[in-house]
């Protein structure tokens, strides 16, 4: 097994109070959530499953004092969100998933193709999305969610991926410093003058 | 490839600049060691990218060294000592990619630069069979997606996504690639490592062919070129900038979750910054052309506060 704390990158003499800061940005950007259309989804996961057992381990071992040890089992971790492949049982098209899982996305593809129009659910959409998806042709991808979505907006499945390609859409991904973070917005301004104003204040000027 | 993959220098420590320098020095020597003196001139922003992340990979640390330009005397380059493929690997993707390239302009060029093409395409053709005798399967591959290319443009149904993937697909299995031929640095696995730079690499091919689409945009209008975002259902222009941030970001992002998901090497920082910062810039400055008159509003609203 890994060092725990190399898992967290952070140092062995970090406070519990960085080791939950470490865990929380890792588990932000590594959540399920964030891969669930992805072709490395499972990867995801398995990285998921590091972080938490990592964090565990740290928290079992400060807790009792030892130094060693794996004490299994993600307890207090992220679960594994709406993983995707839960709802096999209740939906549709269970082979259609089976067949996203395994990689088989060709065979997924022809199955959706093959039924007819007017039959086509938003669980349909979804599954057409995230065969797309996997693929790598996110423009398709992005269509079939926004319409797996506008359908059936109470369906927390459809409302998370529409969701996480929206965040990619907008390149800001949990975890990661990608929002529009370069120069200054008007609000920045704002507050940059505010603070000059305070200032210019304690000294007898100011805007009045 | 086109040259959009570049770094933010002002937004790089000294350390890591000097570090991309060096790599970018290396591949220019590589391409003069294993081809010839003028092969040098293909250097590509690119192609040291793609040295870069084979660096990274690597298990062993390259060592730099001073030495002098061949071009400026007057200059001394870092250059990396690494016994790894990394630099044959992408001096040889180099002149495979210019010699593809310089056949497909040939095609469709006016008289005068097709002379200047001709005369050239011997040398390129030279340089493009010694490197697909050592590295054939590279050769193989970016042939046949070219091909695929051209088929995908005479589609009458294309779409975006089918434009797009063969230029994708092209540099996910060139960065899958580097999981066989480089000697992965611990903890990496072979097969993961191959999934993760095959899924990055896919769409970081998707977004350098994107981002030179929305480049060529007008150009294409005008003279009734091939351009993905020409094709039918796409927004009109005045309404494209969205779009086109929305795709670009798209393909950026899933490049980065991609990268994530792989143990961060010595170079983490300066892919970091190509992903999460030049390759922004260049997209927002790309856009902001085909909007110039909003451009010009925002100068004036600026100047009026």
């Amino acid at each position: 097994m890994k060092n725990p704390y190399e898992v967290l990158g952070v140092s062995m003499n970090a406070t519990d109070e960085e080791i939950k800061t470490a865990y929380k940005n890792l588990a932000k950007k590594y959540h399920p959530d964030n891969y669930t259309d992805s072709p490395l989804a499972d990867l995801a996961e398995e990285k998921m499953k590091e972080i938490n057992e990592a964090y565990d381990t740290i928290k079992d071992q400060r807790r009792n004092g030892t130094s060693g040890g794996y004490a299994g089992g993600a307890s207090g971790g992220y679960a594994n969100g709406a993983g995707y492949g839960a709802n096999t049982t209740r939906s549709s098209y269970p082979d259609v998933r089976q067949y996203i899982m395994s990689g088989r996305l060709d065979d997924a593809l022809e199955l959706l193709n093959g039924v007819p129009e007017g039959t086509r659910n938003a669980e349909w959409y979804f599954l057409m999305g995230m065969v797309y998806s996997r693929k790598g042709w996110s423009d398709q991808a992005y269509n079939y969610f926004q319409r797996a979505y506008q359908m059936d907006p109470g369906n927390a499945e459809f409302a998370n991926a529409f969701n996480a390609v929206n965040n990619r859409r907008t390149y800001s991904n949990p975890g990661y410093n990608t929002g529009d973070n370069m120069g200054c917005s008007a609000c920045d301004i704002c507050t940059g003058m505010m603070c000059a104003n305070c200032l210019c204040n304690c000294c007898g000027g100011g805007c009045r | 490839m086109f040259g959009y993959i570049r770094i933010d220098r002002a937004n790089l420590l000294g350390k890591e600049y000097d570090a991309y320098r060096g790599v970018y020095c290396s591949l220019c020597r590589q391409l003069g060691r294993d081809y010839s003196i003028f092969a040098r001139f293909i250097l590509s922003y690119d192609c040291t990218f793609y040295a870069l992340l084979a660096l990274d990979l690597c298990e062993e640390t390259p060592c730099y060294k001073m030495g002098r330009c061949r071009f400026n005397p007057f200059k001394k380059c870092p250059y990396a000592n690494s016994q790894s493929k990394a630099f044959s690997l992408a001096a040889a993707l180099s002149v495979i990619l210019a010699y593809y390239k310089l056949r497909d302009n040939l095609l469709d060029s006016p008289w005068y630069k097709r002379w200047v093409y001709r005369l050239l395409q011997p040398f390129f053709a030279r340089w493009r069979r010694k490197a697909a005798k050592n590295y054939p399967q590279i050769d193989e591959i970016v042939r046949t997606m070219l091909e695929r290319q051209i088929k995908a443009e005479r589609d009458p149904a294309c779409v975006l996504d089918q434009a797009a993937d063969p230029t994708a697909t092209m540099l996910a299995e060139m960065c899958g690639l580097l999981a066989d031929e480089i000697s992965l640095r611990k903890p990496l696995e072979k097969e993961r490592t191959r999934r993760i730079l095959r899924s990055m690499g896919y769409f970081m091919g998707r977004w350098i062919y994107l981002v030179d689409a929305a480049d060529d945009y007008r150009g294409d209008k005008k003279h009734h070129g091939f351009n993905p975002f020409l094709l039918s259902g796409m927004p009109e222009e005045k309404a494209l900038a969205p779009y086109l941030q929305a795709t670009l970001n798209h393909a950026l992002s899933e490049a980065l979750l991609s990268y994530g998901l792989l143990e961060k090497g010595r170079f983490d920082r300066i892919i970091l910054n190509v992903l999460q910062s030049s390759c922004v810039s260049i997209q927002k400055n790309i856009i902001s052309q085909l909007n110039p008159d909003e451009e010009q509003d925002g100068e004036v609203n600026e100047k009026s506060l």
